[in-house]
């Protein structure tokens, strides 16, 4: 094993795992108030992913640099991050809360996720067309950092300085906030949090917009890295599902952590044994921890670890 | 889908019964009386639909070819052509190769050009012994002997002389020691890259193998492994859609050395979607470029002067293989030409067309091979030549 190897392997692992791990957030949000997978989150991604895609190619940047740059990446996390956040909310809206209403029995709700789920991939590749598109370079700067003889692009350090900025922003929403309370009191046990005062309704619909956000934002990075496509939001989403379950499914810090262990595993998988290994470890990981901790690695759900 | 689709081919089945019975007895008729017999050549592809300027371009070269030897006037028969349009589908296929069959006129038929309704449609024209030569079909499995696809005569190299091409010019021109050889698990990719790594190791290069499978979500490790792997030649055995973010991340990790791909990513769509990351990028194809090699000038001119556009890819092969049956035709003199003589003849000719030489071995596979080189400069794709001659000199 070459040291300098090592390096060239983990950044990109730490890169593609901090996307995994803002990913995985937005399942184990929903997971945690509502004890449903949202398997419909990977196209929010997509969507994200889209609205980036959709901006940028109207705006056709013609080689930006410098404060251009940097207004134009916020652009996208702001266009990507809304985008991210009405399609989850109208998800909640439509697929999910009439079941709820009417008491629909667990199994409904999986299939409406991915009922859902099919439809929102399918109309994207309808109105955007099948074929993959890239989005438009935001700055010409391909500048490489060297960081222990491995190279660093500018925006492997976007994708993992938004993540880092969006992890620790969301913790402190969770932990610090009234609203991160409510969540908390909902996850913990919902029906005493709505005798207690809580809205419950609003609670759940706040815990889409925020995965949500989450998730568009996620897309538009993944969308920078390589392409946009009406199945990207697929595989992606179910690693950082897998990610969620990995950390412990409806724990935060738990996401977070299963999917940066999904990402580097899946890079060094990549080195040792080629590209082709690279889902067979991530998911050999996956079940590997499970069998020794059912629960994850940190196990427990939202409500009692906060 | 099925529900649509059964009424519209049992109908076309239905049509196409009625219309052999009162087509099929004129073939050549009145041979007498100083009126010229006349015969049709047919054509099948794609003329609507998605990727329908392929089958344009096909069908236009044949009309050319046609056009051309009526006007000369030293033909003991005068020629008609007769286009079938499958919409590239394998599911449309058959009926289009039937239209063609039941037209007692048509005594060969120049297409199917992709190699999906070729597969469908052989064995139509197989019972029937109409010759098929088809100018772009390119699934090395379609001459397997198993299948027998009598009809079926290929005029254009397979998918497998792609590997060699690519492997002759590392080795003979660029004369690399060591070639990392990247497919990416299709069907297409695994036959082209197996094909290139026989002969990259019989011409004495170390050959280092990888796989990336179509779709994954980050190229950033796979370029990685091109830029540590030492070799100093990359092989990409795949289609655009995946080679132009691995083309653009490999340019992010600053590998410079020559990298190839084949005609799966030899499309303009491979530099739109790459970018500048696409440029130095060497591509193949068994498609000469009609409007820069010399000897396809004069119908590069005239294709441009009748069609209003110019020559595309594969239009000049389209019209070699029309003149290839014309020649045959013309050696039946006076005699009635029937279409199993016809294909008789063609199995056994030799033909040399402005492209290249048309042979062909008893399984209707083309013998020989040329495979032309291009390179993508400046956001253009650039044609460089035939590989064999680029190498030997």
């Amino acid at each position: 094993m070459n040291l300098n190897e090592f390096w060239d392997y983990l950044i990109p692992g730490i890169s593609l795992g901090a996307l995994y791990a803002v990913i995985a957030i937005g399942y184990t949000l929903v997971y945690g108030v509502l004890q449903l997978i949202n398997f419909a989150h990977s196209e929010v991604f997509m969507v994200g992913a889209f609205a980036a895609l959709l901006v940028f190619t109207k705006i056709e940047p013609s080689n930006p640099s410098g404060l251009m740059s940097v207004g134009l990446v916020a652009l996208g996390f702001a266009v990507s991050g809304l985008a991210g956040a009405g399609t989850a909310f109208a998800l909640e809206k439509v697929a999910y809360k009439p079941l709820r209403v009417r008491n629909a029995p667990r199994l409904a709700f999986l299939i409406s996720a991915i009922g859902a789920s099919f439809f929102l991939t399918h109309i994207a590749g309808k109105l955007f067309g099948r074929d993959p598109k890239p989005i438009p370079d935001l700055f010409v700067n391909k500048k490489v950092f060297e960081i222990f003889g491995a190279r660093v692009s500018v925006l492997q350090l976007i994708m993992v300085g938004a993540a880092i900025v969006m992890m620790i922003g969301l913790d402190l929403l969770v932990n610090r906030t009234k609203m991160g309370m409510g969540i908390r009191a909902v996850a913990q046990d919902a029906e005493t949090a709505g005798l207690m005062g809580v809205d419950i309704n609003k609670v759940i619909s706040r815990t889409f917009v925020i995965g949500g956000l989450l998730g568009g934002c996620a897309g538009f990075l993944f969308g920078l890295n390589s392409q946009v496509t009406y199945t990207m939001g697929f595989f992606p989403g179910i690693t950082a599902f897998a990610a969620a379950v990995l950390g412990g499914i409806g724990n935060i810090r738990g996401a977070m952590i299963g999917g940066m262990v999904l990402g580097i595993v899946e890079s060094f998988s990549a080195w040792q044994f080629g590209d082709e290994w690279r889902y067979v470890s991530a998911f050999a990981v996956l079940i590997l921890v499970l069998m020794f901790r059912p629960t994850g690695i940190l196990g427990e759900r939202l409500g009692r670890t906060a | 889908m099925i529900k649509i689709a059964l009424p519209v081919v049992a109908s076309a089945l239905v049509l196409s019964a009625c219309g052999s019975d009162d087509k099929d007895d004129d073939a050549s008729s009145n041979p007498g009386g100083g009126n010229k017999p006349t015969y049709t050549i047919g054509f099948q592809g794609g003329l609507t639909g998605k990727n329908a300027q392929l089958g344009i371009n096909e069908a236009n070269g044949v009309k050319l070819a046609i056009e051309q030897a009526n006007a000369k006037g030293d033909l003991p028969f005068k020629l008609e052509v007769k286009t079938s349009d499958d919409e590239a589908s394998p599911d449309k296929s058959q009926s289009a190769a039937q239209k063609l069959i039941d037209d007692g006129n048509v005594v060969a038929v120049v297409g199917p050009a992709f190699s999906g309704p070729t597969k469908a449609a052989s064995p139509n024209y197989a019972a029937a012994k109409l010759a098929t030569l088809t100018p772009s079909a390119t699934n090395p499995s379609l001459t397997a002997p198993a299948n027998k696809f009598t009809a079926l005569l290929r005029g254009t190299p397979n998918d497998n002389m792609q590997g060699s091409g690519m492997a002759t010019y590392y080795a003979k021109k660029l004369k690399l020691k060591t070639v990392l050889l990247i497919d990416d698990k299709s069907e297409y990719g695994i036959g082209l890259a197996a094909v290139a790594k026989a002969d990259l190791e019989k011409a004495g290069i170390t050959v280092k193998t990888e796989s990336i499978p179509q779709g994954t979500p980050d190229y950033t490790a796979a370029a990685t492994t091109v830029k540590n792997s030492g070799a100093d030649g990359m092989i990409y055995a795949g289609y655009y859609q995946d080679g132009a973010p691995f083309a653009k991340k490999l340019k992010e990790a600053g590998v410079s050395i020559p990298m190839i791909s084949g005609d799966g990513t030899n499309d303009p769509e491979f530099i739109k979607l790459a970018g500048a990351a696409a440029d130095n990028w060497y591509l193949t194809c068994p498609c000469a470029d009609a409007n820069v090699e010399e000897a396809t000038k004069k119908f590069a001119a005239d294709y441009k002067a009748k069609f209003n556009e110019p020559a595309g890819t594969y239009s000049a092969e389209s019209f070699d293989l029309a003149n290839m049956i014309i020649e045959q035709m013309k050696t039946f003199g006076a005699e009635k030409i029937t279409r199993e003589a016809l294909l008789n003849k063609l199995k056994a000719a030799e033909y040399k067309g402005l492209t290249k030489s048309f042979k062909f071995d008893q399984n209707g596979e083309y013998v020989g091979g040329a495979i032309f080189l291009y390179q993508v400069k400046a956001g253009k794709i650039e044609y460089l030549g035939d590989i064999d001659k680029l190498s030997a000199a």
